[in-house]
């Protein structure tokens, strides 16, 4: 303990760095489970169980990075400001993720079911696309490559249109109810989801004043 | 983040080592503005600096000029150096010193007290601050009100102080000096400073004593401000590693850490501001900051020990020492006991309380116990 004090080792910004790669990464497992749930598991015991532990351990890594941040700025003062700021909104956007994620397992434990459903193809490509947005951002994030930051952000915004496209048109058909209301929902998720790693992706080259403004119309954004 | 973000928070300054290496070289100068400041007074001669503290023999007198001039330069280090350098120099006995010594030990409180009050407009967050930060000043107040007459009675701190100081300097006794590596570089750099820019551009030789004690106590308060500055960025990972261990462990390791932590970065405000903002959001107690908080008080010290390893005369090491074994005793005297370990804590939060329904109280309550009850006491007394 005290020993630390003598010992050479990561700050606490590079800590946060850290731990919000850990989040998305949980945040990707919760996913893997809630979709898994809604593609023909169904709701159960276990996957319940593992959706409740992860999140909770994403809960607690949001508290752990606002308590490390603060401990940051009351150490360094101004020096890392923005950075300070910077993270303490992106962590917001990643505990977000695993939330959103969390909320498609609930569809499965309301009812809905895509293991029949014509489109299932489709609705799997959504989902891998998804996925693997969330693996491209931790990879991203974790080295801090803005280059490629700005092509996840422009593939994303592709995602978001293509969402809001697919929950228009669900909310419009003519079929069972639950089928729609879960499709719509299914697709809602999907793009909180995007919009909220597109967040996490502009941090890493927009100024802090400009964070939070990707899932807007494209109109509205600065 | 952006490249500027990252650019401006990481990037920015120097690195490491050459940090390091300015470090060293402003401690340097630091002694040397020590020195400058005995060499100055010395130069003018025992018949002008005889006179120049007679009023304050009162001890009382002492501490409040103690408390002010550190309210002043908001730093117990340069107060403690420059003592150091004035008993050093023959103007100051040890006997007045070390009520000033003890003064400045609670007019350092002020820095944090009024960094507490930037949480004036946020209730519950103000009522944890300012808790925090005046648990210190009652810390503070109730060592020397009982460490100060005990000492004028008995002389035990600085007698104590002096028996150390003499086994470090070889059995010298008050008034004698000691050779140390520092002291011998340190003569050397007044010397430089002297001949080259004081002689040459100052008509007389007591223009130059003068010349030297306004360089001398400019050199202490810079170097020291920018000592503090560049260590804390030099060891801002190490204080937030510590730190964090620190959190709701026992009190020793707290006190350990704060002193670790206050010798690095040469100032208590520093530590103990930093405390502050971690206690008013909650994630540190008002009571785990208590012991880090009473660590500062040892580890700053370290600056007047330095001053007077330096300055290499007897006395300036008794008095430096002194500052050390006030502080080491009133953690002694205070913190073990249970019934009155928490003493300072108890009062600090009763008055956060009042504080928080009537908040002028504690503008107040720092403008009074900070500024005008010290200046009525040296005015009067």
């Amino acid at each position: 303990m005290v020993l630390d004090f003598f010992r050479s080792g990561t700050s606490q910004i590079e800590e946060v760095e850290t731990r919000l790669v850990t989040m998305l990464r949980d945040g990707r497992r919760v996913f893997d489970t809630s979709v898994a749930a809604v593609f023909g598991g169904g709701k159960s015991r276990e996957a319940k169980s593992t959706v409740k532990s992860i999140d909770r351990e994403i809960n607690e890594n949001q508290r752990e990075v606002r308590r490390a941040l603060m401990m940051s700025a009351s150490v360094r003062g101004t020096a890392d400001l923005p950075l300070i700021l910077a993270y303490m909104s992106v962590v917001k956007d990643v505990e977000r993720v695993g939330d959103y994620a969390k909320n498609i397992y609930d569809l499965a434990k309301y009812g809905v079911d895509f293991t029949t459903a014509a489109d299932r193809d489709e609705l799997e490509a959504y989902r891998d696309a998804v996925a693997k947005l969330l693996d491209e951002a931790a990879e991203v994030f974790a080295e801090r490559n803005t280059e490629r930051a700005h092509e996840l952000v422009t593939k994303a915004d592709r995602f978001l249109s293509e969402y809001n496209r697919r929950v228009k048109e669900t909310t419009m058909s003519e079929g069972p109810v639950l089928d729609a209301v879960g499709r719509a929902l299914y697709f809602r998720y999907l793009k909180r989801i995007t919009a909220h790693v597109m967040n996490l992706m502009t941090s890493l080259f927009l100024p802090v004043d400009q964070l939070d403004h990707y899932d807007e119309d494209p109109d509205d954004r600065l | 983040m952006s490249r500027a973000q990252t650019a401006g928070s990481r990037m920015a300054g120097l690195p490491a080592p050459l940090r390091a290496l300015v470090v060293v070289t402003l401690l340097y100068l630091f002694l040397g503005g020590v020195k400058l400041l005995e060499t100055g007074i010395k130069g003018l001669g025992s018949d002008f600096t005889d006179g120049l503290f007679e009023g304050v023999t009162n001890p009382l007198a002492g501490l409040f000029v103690g408390v002010l001039a550190t309210v002043l330069v908001q730093s117990s280090s340069v107060t403690t150096a420059t003592i150091v350098g004035l008993v050093a120099g023959d103007v100051l006995s040890v006997s007045t010193a070390v009520p000033m010594i003890m003064g400045a030990n609670i007019g350092t409180t002020v820095t944090n007290t009024i960094v507490s009050l930037t949480h004036l407009r946020r209730g519950e967050e103000f009522r944890r601050a300012f808790a925090a930060a005046t648990m210190h000043d009652f810390f503070n107040v109730i060592a020397v009100a009982v460490l100060l007459p005990i000492e004028i009675v008995t002389g035990v701190l600085s007698g104590t102080a002096q028996s150390v100081a003499s086994f470090i300097a070889g059995g010298q006794e008050l008034g004698g000096s000691f050779n140390s590596p520092i002291k011998g570089a340190v003569a050397w750099l007044a010397d430089q400073i002297e001949a080259i820019v004081l002689v040459p551009l100052l008509p007389n030789d007591r223009a130059i004593a003068v010349g030297a004690i306004i360089l001398g106590i400019s050199l202490i308060f810079v170097t020291l401000a920018y000592i503090t500055k560049n260590m804390r960025i030099l060891v801002a990972d190490r204080i937030e590693r510590s730190l964090n261990a620190a959190l709701g462990r026992s009190g020793l390791i707290g006190m350990v850490v704060g002193t670790l932590v206050t010798i690095s970065v040469q100032s208590s405000s520093i530590t103990t501001s930093i405390l502050i903002p971690l206690v008013a959001s909650g994630i540190l107690l008002v009571r785990n900051a208590y012991p880090v908080t009473l660590g500062a008080n040892i580890g700053t010290t370290i600056t007047a020990l330095l001053a007077a390893l330096g300055a290499g005369a007897i006395d300036g090491l008794t008095i430096a020492v002194t500052h050390t074994l006030f502080n080491i005793a009133g953690i002694l005297l205070i913190y073990p006991w249970p019934a009155t370990r928490f003493i300072p804590v108890a009062v600090a939060e009763r008055l956060a309380d009042v504080a928080l329904e009537r908040r002028q109280l504690a503008i107040g309550y720092v403008a009074v116990a900070f500024i005008v009850l010290p200046l009525v006491g040296v005015i009067l007394l």
